[in-house]
């Protein structure tokens, strides 16, 4: 698998940094589990983190601050008990890291001709919203242009727009400026991870005849 | 002033203060780490939005932390400051989820959005995907001014054009300096950028 589209430099730093909002932080997540050039970036800006951690100021805590903590160290850390909460099969959509599989996810929905989606539930609020969209081979995907960040990351199959060609792994990052329509490849089912924020607009007479049904 | 090798000294024995802990629940590790951590993870809580109140409290969270996670801590690997930014990091988004659901319990720690490699290692986590040695060097190379503006990204979605102003410097300016510290990183590291 060779990745060609990687999520800019800023956004592996706001990943590693913990800053993104989740649906966000889950595109990047399912490009990372992909990639390892990516991973070992944000993996070197945990390693920023520690030294901005080392050379902070320090702050006065308070007196007996020690003291609390070192009477909690016997507790139990309740975490290693929590029971496993089921998760999809890894097989189902591979791709996806371990915990999106664990969120509720519903099932596949008809959008479009030949393209149809799926909702994943973010179990925290997000500005985001995170859903699967699977389209046929040669569909055009619906033109669209957005008023917020779109992030899409590639499962399976591949499409190509202006941009470039997009694979699995792939990572593609939309915004107002971007107006594009993407063609799927032939021969397979292209699947896509899309975190959105703000309103998808549909362009062009489909789009228009059919933004009243689409509530993405 | 610290010497940088008062530093690298600090760190290894920083590791091994975590491998103390882990092996023998060393509270006399314990307390050191603490003294040095914890007020630095108060900061770290202060700059990110945290209440004096809940900053304290968060760092004394991360500490305790420190001690039950400690035999999952891989000195090869991690390094102990970039393992403690880790969890004060998971810390610090939990506090803030507990805080937009009133108090009541999260669905699941933040801990697991940042273990993404499921290939077998012992701690999955990100920051033990590579030598610490390596990056820490890596890290060394940089400017200070490459560093300063990496280092505002580090809180809360400090956009482009607010570090531009905190530093004041051209946006392009911080574009570009970001730009060329990732670059420079990603070959250190080696890989073609
Ligand atoms: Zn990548």
């Amino acid at each position: 698998m060779t990745i060609r589209h990687h999520p800019d430099d800023s956004m592996l730093i706001a990943f590693a940094a913990g800053t993104l909002d989740l649906g966000q932080h889950a595109a990047i997540a399912t490009h990372l589990a992909a990639c390892p050039r990516c991973r070992r970036l944000a993996s070197a800006m945990e390693h920023v983190g520690g030294a901005v951690l080392e050379n902070l100021p320090p702050a006065p805590m308070a007196g007996n601050a020690l003291e609390r903590v070192m009477a909690r160290l016997p507790e139990i850390d309740r975490a290693a008990e929590r029971e496993p909460s089921p998760e999809m099969a890894a097989a189902e959509i591979p791709g996806l890291p371990k915990f999106i599989r664990k969120y509720p996810i519903g099932e596949w929905q008809w959008v479009a001709p030949r393209v149809h989606l799926r909702r994943i539930t973010l179990p925290e609020p997000s500005r985001t919203r995170v859903f699967l969209l699977r389209s046929g081979p040669g569909t055009k995907m619906l033109q669209h242009s957005h008023t917020g960040i779109e992030m899409t990351c590639v499962l399976s199959g591949a499409f190509k727009h202006e941009g470039g060609h997009f694979g699995p792994g792939d990572f593609d990052l939309g915004d107002a400026t971007v107006d594009h329509q993407p063609m799927v490849d032939d021969g397979e089912d292209c699947v896509c991870l899309v975190a959105m924020q703000g309103d998808l607009r549909l362009n062009g007479i489909l789009g228009r005849v059919m933004q009243p049904f689409v509530r993405l | 002033m610290r010497t940088e090798d008062d530093t690298s000294s600090d760190r290894t024995g920083w590791d091994r203060l975590i491998v103390a802990i882990a092996t023998r629940q060393d509270r006399e590790a314990f307390k050191r780490l603490f003294e040095y951590f914890g007020p630095r993870v108060k900061t770290y809580m202060r700059r990110s939005g945290a209440t004096e109140a809940s900053a304290e409290e968060l760092a004394q969270d991360a500490m305790l932390t420190v001690w039950r996670k400690a035999a999952l801590f891989d000195p090869a690997s991690a390094g102990a400051s970039a393992w403690i930014f880790t969890i004060a990091r998971n810390l610090r988004i939990d506090a803030v989820r507990r805080e937009r659901r009133d108090g009541s319990a999260l669905a699941a720690p933040a801990e697991a959005e940042f273990q993404i490699d499921e290939s077998p290692q012992p701690d999955s986590s990100l920051a033990a995907t590579q030598s610490d040695k390596l990056v820490r060097a890596a890290i060394a190379e940089l400017s200070a001014d490459q560093m300063r503006v990496i280092e505002l990204s580090f809180f809360e979605e400090k956009a482009h054009a607010e570090i531009a102003k905190i530093l004041d410097i051209p946006l392009g300016t911080v574009k570009s300096r970001l730009r060329l510290a990732m670059n420079r990183l990603r070959n250190l590291l080696g890989e073609p950028s």
